[in-house]
């Protein structure tokens, strides 16, 4: 150890003290931070089998009866979108608070200014990204399997409809993840269940705030299936265009984000907790 | 720089610290108390992690709560252990420093320094979670100083650390506080005493003690001590002990014990050893208790108002 006079040196460096805003540079390092933690064998066994999974159901299916190129889209909506997106989320957005406070280092992360706002969201877009990317490598494995016409476009129309997936849970997940940081994956589930599969589907007022009605409705819209829409099924999607949809997803990110971010902000935990 | 206006803080019905109110100037200060004191709720309330249920908590004259300016002149050390696995400690560091605001060429110059400074130079490159834990201190020590802060708030600091490691930190954390603030919270007082800190002594939530070392340690020794015998002359050995005039209070627990409150307890032992060369029959002699944990119960009962 060297002699501890030079401490007094610190004074000397020569950004004494940090810039106001460095906030987006913040939000940054977590992300960085937030994905190298999840670079381990399991996470990344546990991604390869995400990305295996939708492939695999679609090989057993095709195996057991051929399926047109509409039935292979509908398919992989609800095993990417919905199924994955939605898996990957709860494993990499629900911790967010409680991960921290596991291994120690929230209270680290928290007295630092704007710590908190940055772990929520450097955690939001790492988990975005993660999923994101184990999304899109599935999405290529079933396109490889399926082979379906037109695949490009196909391809365009998934990512979309992946990075809203994405973006619109994570967020709906950030606020269990907050208000329920111990109870988080369990509540997240609860949130998943009830507010994106049953509210989604309700043909009222309440499933406007879902991101499922959103990502159905623009599913429907690219693939041109309204006109063939029985009557009946026409009450589980909205009938805005493809803008709109993208603006309200957008709107609720915001919202769930911003009401996220105000709870973590007064969240306090007793040091047993933290310990 | 800080200042405590009868702060309680709750966690539902159970009370952290309650109706603390204290004056702290630049300087350094240690808060002293046993294991679940409320030392650690105290340093939430100071750090800005915790909220006052009543009273108000003002560091550097503005309430610490979510406020970054305040947030970004304090460093804090915690006691609970580093856990983070996979980080080394200067990428520990170095994310500590770019959360605190410092630019990518920045972070890890201070990063570096800081973790120089604490002895882990050679080791910043292993994962924390090949590191000792007294390495690991050392890695939270220097994330909570590398910064630069104004005040230094460390929570059992020494924990884990052998005695040279300990002895060196003493020296790093007392040549720091010639120029800045620190508060340090410990159960053991040597600890303490070592950093030459104005004491404040917590105790089941409540500041039951101020002053400097000596007088803390005055404070205490003006308190009567309880001397335990156990004879079978009980009566005899009273009668003595109150004609010597060296009694503050006395009584007997059962019919072979007697306990003897007093402030000249040389004076009592000195009697007592004439008294059985002359033949008093004294089966055994229990002083009370002088470690720390003796002396915080004292202060706890001398606040109770039990002994006066």
């Amino acid at each position: 150890m060297k002699d501890s006079p030079q401490i007094a040196d610190a004074h000397d460096l020569s950004q004494s003290h940090p810039p106001e805003e460095n906030w987006f540079a913040a939000i940054r390092t977590v992300t960085g931070f937030q994905l190298n933690r999840l670079m381990t064998r399991p996470r990344l066994a546990m991604g390869l089998v995400g990305a295996l999974f939708p492939a695999a159901v679609m090989f057993a299916v095709m195996r057991t009866a051929p399926i047109n190129r509409d039935m292979t889209v509908a398919m992989i909506y609800v095993l990417i979108p919905e199924a994955l997106c939605v898996l990957g989320l709860l494993v990499t957005m629900c911790p967010v608070v409680a991960d921290e406070l596991e291994r120690g280092t929230w209270i680290h992360v928290a007295v630092r200014p704007r710590g908190r706002q940055s772990l929520l969201l450097g955690t939001f877009a790492a988990a975005v990204i993660w999923t994101g990317g184990v999304s899109l490598v599935a999405l290529m494995l079933t396109l490889l399997i399926s082979q379906p016409t037109q695949p490009i476009g196909l391809v365009v129309m998934f990512t979309i409809l992946i990075g809203m997936s994405c973006v619109g849970r994570a967020a709906l997940f950030a606020l269990p993840a907050v208000i329920l940081p111990k109870r988080a994956l369990i509540a997240s589930v609860g949130v998943a269940l009830v507010v994106e599969y049953f509210a989604g589907l309700l043909p009222a007022v309440v499933n406007q705030v879902t991101v499922s009605l959103r990502l159905r409705s623009l599913l429907v819209e690219w693939m041109e299936w309204r006109n063939d829409l029985p009557i009946e099924m026409t009450l589980f999607v909205d009938n805005y265009s493809a803008p709109v949809q993208i603006l309200a997803v957008c709107i609720l990110v915001f919202i769930l984000l911003t009401t996220a971010g105000f709870i973590l902000n007064r969240r306090q935990f007793p040091p047993s907790v933290e310990n | 720089m800080l200042s405590l206006q009868n702060v309680t803080k709750l966690y539902g019905t159970v009370i952290g610290v309650n109706d603390v109110s204290a004056e702290l100037r630049q300087g350094v200060h240690g808060l002293l108390g046993p294991n679940g004191a409320g030392k650690t709720t105290l340093l939430g309330l100071i750090t800005g992690q915790l909220r006052p249920t009543i009273g108000s908590v003002n560091v550097f004259g503005k309430a610490p709560f979510g406020n970054r300016r305040i947030l970004s002149r304090i460093g804090y050390c915690p006691a609970a252990d580093l856990t983070e696995r996979n980080a080394t400690p200067r990428e520990w560091v170095t994310y500590l420093m770019r959360l605190s605001g410092f630019d990518i060429a920045e972070a890890p110059r201070r990063a570096a320094r800081a973790l120089d400074e604490v002895g882990l130079g050679e080791a910043c490159t292993r994962p924390l979670s090949t590191l000792s834990k007294g390495m690991r201190q050392r890695a939270k020590l220097a994330g909570a100083f590398a910064h630069d802060p104004d005040l230094l708030v460390l929570d059992e600091p020494f924990d884990g650390l052998d005695p040279v490691a300990r002895h060196d930190l003493v020296n790093l954390v007392r040549t720091w506080a010639q120029t800045r603030s620190l508060i340090v919270a410990s159960h053991l007082l040597h600890e303490v005493e070592a950093l030459r800190a104005d004491l404040a002594v917590i105790l089941g939530g409540r500041l039951v003690a101020n002053g400097t070392a000596g007088e803390i340690r005055e404070l205490v020794d003006a308190l009567p001590t309880e001397v335990k015998f156990k004879t079978s002359s009980v009566e005899k050995l009273a009668q003595i002990a109150c004609t010597a005039g060296v009694v503050e209070t006395l009584h007997m627990p059962d019919e072979d014990t007697l306990v003897i409150g007093t402030r000249q307890a040389g004076l009592l032992a000195d009697m007592v050893a004439k008294a059985v060369d002359d033949g008093l029959v004294v089966h055994e002699v229990i002083a009370e208790d002088r470690t720390l944990e003796g002396i915080f119960s004292r202060l706890m009962k001398l606040h109770r108002g039990v002994e006066q």
